[in-house]
């Protein structure tokens, strides 16, 4: 899911750059005091959560949990996932520095748009319903990320089909183990604090609607 | 406070099972290269393990220029004959993002197959045979020539588990690294923390002290 360095072109490159601190941007505004401590953990989630590797066939694949962070951070998941790209780039040489603003954008972007796309139904009144709609924007995050990583490659001159078919055949695993991760995650945080997801989105809109 | 007690317990579930898949946690692309007899021998893999198999490893120099090219046979080995003294860079794309590359700096490159023929053809009668009075009859068949290539062999067979270890090694995320990668955040996010609460500290003895006067319509 990390591209590394010198695999894509350098439009590529620059383009993700460029997006990446256009997100950055928006991200940063929209994270309020109050959601600093749950971006923190999402993102040592993420952090974490990428050394787990699943072995599938001759190669292995790994965790993202870029679904749970849109969907509790909104744009604030963008700095969230950041920081944890940053540290595994200078921890481990998971990606790599000069492609860090294309990596970000290919996994911050499907979060925020899970967030738009699934945050009505994580604020369901039942507890399932939501659970879920959380379910489904933790695999949804996943589909879009391949799509992106396949389509940063097809830009950099690979085929696209082909390219996209690899990454995303590989990932099924990943989607249905994130998708089953976010349901119970979303579904335990309805049950303890059941207006997480509300008070977080509403103080989202309000500030951006504020600040228009 | 709920919340963030259920996500750190979400952080620590993984932090947890973290260490119990470890052999398999690799994703990356390792490329190593060494001198082998007069030749350049490399293998492609990945951090798991699983080396990569027929694979094009294009050669270039510094500059960019193209030297060559070789392929990886099924144990994901290639080796690659230098004809130049440069400092050679390695690459293949492994395709989804994968990208190998390595390079071998001037000083590591195998003995060119001119040099060693000329300096090693005069000294091979004589060091024969003062091997041959300490070691006994089947040394004594052998020049001095063909011992050090049968000694650099053995050498090379040798070396190879230590290498591959030594590669697996540097690959190896420990939990040390892992924990500081989490402090690292922790300790970020905190700092944003403190500044986003200086700031909304800063705020309120100016909007208590401005309150009573006539700044009061400028809230909300």
């Amino acid at each position: 899911m990390h591209i590394v360095d010198g695999a894509l072109s350098l439009p590529v490159v620059a383009g993700g750059a460029v997006l990446a601190v256009g997100g950055l941007a928006v991200g940063l505004k929209s994270l309020t005091m109050e959601k600093i401590p749950a971006a923190g953990v999402l993102s040592a989630t993420f952090f974490v959560a990428s050394l787990i590797h699943v072995p599938i066939g001759p190669s292995s694949v790994h965790l993202i949990m870029n679904g749970l962070a849109g969907l509790v951070l909104g744009w604030a998941a963008f700095p969230a996932l950041f920081v944890g790209l940053l540290l595994q780039a200078v921890f481990f040489g998971f990606g790599g520095v000069t492609v860090l603003g294309i990596n970000a954008v290919n996994i911050a972007l499907p979060a925020v748009m899970v967030f738009y796309l699934c945050r009505r139904g994580v604020a369901s009144s039942s507890p399932l319903v939501s659970a879920l709609w959380g379910a489904l924007g933790g695999g949804l995050a996943i589909v879009f990320t391949t799509c992106f990583v396949a389509l940063s490659l097809a830009l950099s001159g690979e085929e696209f089909l082909p390219a996209a078919k690899l990454v995303f055949v590989a990932h099924i695993p990943v989607m249905v183990v994130e998708a089953l991760i976010t349901g119970a995650a979303v579904y335990l945080a309805r049950r303890v604090k059941p207006d997480l997801f509300n008070s977080l989105a509403t103080s989202n809109i309000a500030r951006s609607s504020g600040s228009l | 406070m709920m919340m963030s007690r259920l996500f750190s317990a979400c952080a620590l579930a993984c932090l947890l099972s973290a260490p119990f898949s470890a052999p398999a946690w690799a994703h990356k692309v390792i490329a190593s290269v060494y001198a082998e007899g007069d030749v350049i021998a490399g293998e492609i893999g990945f951090s798991n393990g699983d080396m990569a198999p027929d694979a094009v490893v294009e050669v270039f120099d510094p500059a960019g220029n193209r030297l060559g090219e070789a392929r990886t046979d099924a144990d994901g080995a290639f080796t690659f004959r230098p004809s130049q003294k440069v400092p050679h860079v390695f690459r293949s794309n492994l395709g989804a993002g994968h990208v190998a590359e390595v390079t071998m700096e001037v000083e590591d490159l195998p003995a060119m197959g001119g040099a060693v023929a000329q300096g090693a053809a005069p000294a091979s009668t004589a060091g024969g045979a003062v091997v041959a009075s300490s070691q006994g009859a089947p040394a004594s068949a052998l020049s001095m020539d063909e011992q050090e290539k049968i000694l650099s062999g053995v050498v090379q067979k040798q070396l190879l588990p230590l290498r591959r270890e030594l590669a697996a090694y540097k690959e190896k995320n420990d939990i040390q690294s892992i924990l500081g990668g989490i402090g690292y955040i922790f300790g970020l996010f905190g700092l944003g923390f403190y500044i986003a609460a200086r700031r909304k500290l800063a705020q309120v003895p100016t909007q208590a002290v401005a309150d009573p006067s006539s700044h009061s319509p400028q809230k909300g």
